[in-house]
């Protein structure tokens, strides 16, 4: 081959651009770019951080010498329920997410994540779920109940404000964006590596990844199942959590940390991912341990789901049940000793580069395992009855969250910085921010341990003199300040590397990912040309990469054809399968965003008519979002016999969009199992549950919409069968047939809703059948439009033997609810006949 | 591809021990509302018998599994085989030891106080 000019490789880059590139003003709002938004995520999480720093500093203040009146108890209750939701909701996932975003698809050899208007409307999602709940704070009606919104202190009896409520509503929004993520990422990595990349040549940051995306599938549902549960009590007086109504406080507290404990590894895991791509780095060396590794991400992802009730040792479990998460409490930390010991052995072991980073990974190190240790001290029960809600807790969290994610996010922002600007930031100026983070960090956290071992609450608003906690709030408070003073000078340094910064060159801390090849700033495009990646170690086995991927001597250089297109592989060998062929920018995920705002918005002020609009809105433009695909003019459109190899993704059976329902699938499942956990856990365990005499739902209808459904799903699947072997006579009939009997199906599910004698207000039990019942009638009104637009689209030749995608996509959504419809009848109406003889 | 090479080991051994969790969690929960032994009658009773069977039963089961995948290991001479068989080994091996250091308080402690 002939070595391409310089002339050419521009002009390659040039027709890529002309591609991939945002457009220009107002139009970059259309972004879908895996770039853009990620560093949009990472930047609103920096803002998010900031506005929490600032609260915390405000309780530093109230808190630094005994009977302060700075802030008055109302005010502090604001405070710190604001510092503890913002930090967590709004800038610890986020910000995490946003790098995971940008860096994902550059280091697996990808163009872009495989739904890149997902990714923009997740952040959307983001931006206007946490402009709401941050608007609370300047309405001085912000949540005041403690970030984990323990109810009943939360419910309307003892916060009839709205404060709850832009809470719940806020971050439900907020959490849209993050299973957004959590599916894009998963099915971004197990489909689009580069080809050769099999799961052992992953870069060990992408298993981390991994990792983290499939908790946030299984991990987010059950707080947005609680949040929904407890917005309608506050809105609708539906007793989930009421005693009196056969509610139960506790459930909230369940569903919380079901959600709350995998959340501190759901943020850790990444931070990790970020030390175990250093290390290596400054260290010269691949990291040791690699399998071991791996090991200790699948067992930290699964055993930190055993461990939630290590929140609620104080409630009155009984012991034995404290005993099984004590010690599941204490195995997570083998894991982590794991990670630990991989990673000082390939410091001990390599030639490691002092560099501005390592500072803050040593620093990691030292807090992080200081947090460890005073976790398992707390996993132990009759401790943690000691200090359960005294300071000492409060300590244990920021040594684990601060330590554990912000000292390696800011080392991988130093890192990636001539990533993102091109430029490298100054040595003097971070150093400076390093110590003043590190030494005030400590000097507040430190003590704090003491504080709370004297028994000092958390979560008051002062303390009298004399009781021994005085100098060391002093200090702490002191500390705080030093700790603020060294973040204002990483962002200074940060500012000014831009202006002032030698610029960076390309790979400039020599690195073995592939990140790097992308450019400093990088292409909007990643790589004009995809290659084998048969390797962890990319840039140090192949060096020449850097050139010979933009001047497009390796794969899938065709872009005249105007598409956006990567490579899609096999999950595990990385065998490749098929061109995937990616949208471009669009205006529909902003629109959706702004109508679920509108949404959330009338929720919260009560203006349900409204929020039905909002409703309706959002559910036009994401369908017409939708209809952009596969062979629309907008996307790939069919024009004859194609003989593509490999085939476009769109005229397979096999694509991402398959892979992406079946993750949703799994989230929505984990939702519908905390809804069956909650109607279990109420039967057994709600002090005062009460079966209803006089309710009723037919189960005539239900039983024969149920038969209708299993009609309309067993034809579905065997018609999409007969498509991926090549088969559609009477393609539309056996389709419109399909139609008119998920319809019926439909409209026997709407009218035992509607014919459902249920007093919701007066029993938890009615309540949560209600629930169950619009769970279903939601998801079959959609699997109903959605059968509808297909067979429209059957008629405009979007689907056929050549085209068979679409309904391999939807047919896990009709299986999907068909399992949830019988699975609820089972144990909604008949598990109950068997302990009370009928209800 | 071999059986033991299947990704679906990569995770199986630990969605085991999940299921065994809530399984341990939910019948000593549900137990101890529907049908509680005496508090006299000490870790001899019907729930701490049913959840050490149970958990006997998911170690052996898991041990098996993982001594399976291991011996794929040792006579595979492909290292894609190799990484994917000793992970998965491994996973069930601790899957299993993680099983019985949760389930030992049973042999301690009666259920429902």
């Amino acid at each position: 081959m002939t070595e391409p000019s310089r002339q050419d490789r521009q002009e390659l880059h040039r027709r890529f651009e002309a591609v991939w590139s945002n457009w220009p003003g107002l139009g970059t709002l259309a972004a879908v770019n895996h770039t853009s938004i990620g560093l949009r995520f990472m930047v609103t999480g920096v803002f998010f951080f900031l506005v929490g720093g600032v609260l915390a500093m405000l309780a530093r203040t109230q808190l630094a010498l005994p009977e302060q009146d700075i802030l008055s108890p109302e005010i502090y209750n604001q405070v710190f329920t604001m510092h503890g939701t913002v930090m967590m909701f709004l800038f610890a996932i986020p910000v995490l997410e946003g790098l995971a975003l940008y860096m994902i698809p550059k280091l697996i050899g990808a163009r872009d994540l495989v739904f890149p208007r997902i990714s923009s409307l997740g952040y959307y999602c983001y931006l206007f779920g946490g402009l709401i709940i941050l608007s609370s704070l300047f309405l001085g009606m912000a949540p005041d109940s403690g970030w984990f919104m323990y109810t009943p202190l939360s419910s309307a009896e003892y916060a009839p404000g709205p404060g709850s409520d832009f809470w719940l509503l806020g971050i439900t929004f907020v959490e849209i964006s993050a299973m957004a993520a959590g599916i894009e990422l998963t099915v971004s990595i197990l489909r689009s590596r580069a080809p050769g990349m099999s799961l052992r040549h992953m870069p060990i940051f992408c298993w981390y990844i991994l990792a983290m995306a499939l908790m946030i599938v299984f991990g987010f549902p059950p707080l947005i199942l609680a949040s929904v549960l407890l917005e309608l009590e506050r809105a609708a007086g539906i007793p989930f959590f009421a005693v009196g109504g056969g509610g139960d406080p506790i459930l909230w507290q369940h569903l919380f940390w079901l959600f709350g404990h995998p959340e501190v590894y759901i943020i850790f895991l990444p931070a990790a991912a970020i030390v175990s791509t250093l290390i290596p780095v400054f260290s010269q060396r691949p990291i040791i341990g690699y399998r071991w590794l791996v090991l200790a991400i699948i067992l930290t992802g699964f055993i930190s789901f055993g461990l939630w009730v290590h929140h609620m040792f104080t409630v009155g479990i009984p012991k034995l049940a404290q005993a099984f998460f004590s010690v599941a409490s204490m195995i997570v930390a083998i894991p982590t000793a794991i990670q630990v010991f991989a990673w000082l052995a390939t410091l001990w072991t390599g030639r490691v580069v002092f560099r501005l980073p390592m500072l803050w990974i040593f620093g990691f190190l030292f807090i992080f395992v200081c947090g460890g240790l005073t976790g398992v001290m707390l996993a132990l029960v009759p401790f943690n009855w000691q200090v359960h809600d005294t300071h000492f807790v409060v300590a244990h969290l920021h040594y684990v969250v601060v330590g554990g994610m912000l000292f390696p996010l800011i080392a991988g922002f130093y890192y990636w910085l001539p990533h993102f600007s091109g430029r490298m930031p100054t040595p003097v100026l971070g150093a400076w921010g390093f110590w003043l983070t590190f030494l005030g960090f400590n000097a507040t956290f430190l003590l704090m341990h003491l504080t709370g071992l004297l028994g000092m609450p958390r979560r008051v608003y002062t303390y009298e003199a004399g009781l021994g906690w005085d100098w060391l709030n002093l200090l702490s408070s002191v500390g705080g300040f030093v700790m603020a003073a060294g973040i204002a000078m990483v962002l200074l340094d940060v500012v000014l590397h831009f202006r002032f910064g030698r610029p960076a060159g390309r790979n400039p801390w020599n690195a073995d990912t592939l990140e790097w090849a992308t450019g400093t700033p990088p292409t909007s495009y990643n790589f004009a040309s995809l290659p084998d990646l048969p390797t962890r170690h990319p840039l140090w086995e192949s060096p020449q990469l850097m050139d010979s991927i933009p001047e497009g001597r390796h794969r899938l250089t065709s872009i005249d054809h105007g598409r956006r297109e990567t490579f899609g592989t096999d999950a595990v060998t990385g065998r490749l399968k098929e061109v995937i062929h990616l949208p471009s920018n669009s205006w529909w995920p902003l629109l959706a965003a702004c109508s679920l705002a509108v949404v959330c918005v009338s929720l919260l002020i009560r203006m349900y008519p409204l929020a039905l609009v909002g409703l309706a809105g959002a559910a036009v433009f994401l369908l017409r979002w939708s209809w952009e695909n596969g062979a629309h003019p907008g996307a790939a459109p069919f024009t004859g016999p194609e003989t593509d190899d490999p085939p476009l993704h769109s005229r397979t059976c096999d694509g991402p969009g398959l892979w992406g329902m079946w993750v949703t699938m799994m989230a929505n499942g984990t939702l519908f199992l905390s809804l069956i956990f909650g109607w279990l856990y109420s039967w057994t365990a709600a002090p005062e549950w009460q079966v209803p005499a006089d309710s009723h739902v037919s189960i005539g209808l239900l039983l024969a919409s149920g038969a209708l459904l299993t009609v309309v799903t067993l034809g579905y699947d065997r018609l999409v069968t007969a498509l991926c072997r090549g088969r559609a006579e009477g393609l539309f009939g056996r389709l419109a047939g399909l139609l008119v009997l998920a319809v019926a199906h439909w409209l026997l599910l709407l009218l035992a809703v509607l014919g459902s004698d249920l007093d919701v207000t007066a029993y938890a039990h009615d309540g949560l059948i209600l629930v169950m019942l619009l769970y279903l009638l939601f998801h079959s009104s959609l699997a109903t439009v959605l059968l509808g637009l297909q067979l429209t689209r059957v008629r405009l030749g979007y689907i056929g033997t050549e085209l068979p995608y679409e309904p391999v996509v939807l047919r896990p959504f009709w299986l999907y609810l068909l399992a949830v419809f019988w699975i609820s009848l089972g144990i909604f109406f008949w598990l109950p006949l068997a302990w009370v003889g009928g209800s | 591809m071999s059986r033991a090479e299947h990704p679906v080991h990569l995770v199986a051994g630990l969605v085991v021990w999940m299921l065994w969790f809530v399984v341990l969690y939910g019948l000593l929960s549900v137990g101890c509302a529907v049908a509680p032994p005496g508090p006299g009658q000490g870790i001899w009773n019907w729930i701490n018998a049913s959840l050490w069977l149970i958990s006997l039963v998911v170690v052996v089961g898991l041990a098996l599994a993982g001594w399976w995948c291991w011996r794929a290991a040792i006579v595979s001479d492909e290292s894609h085989a190799r990484f994917m068989t000793r992970v998965s080994a491994a996973i069930y091996g601790l899957s299993a030891a993680a099983t019985l250091a949760v389930a030992l308080p049973v042999l301690f402690y009666p259920p429902c106080v």
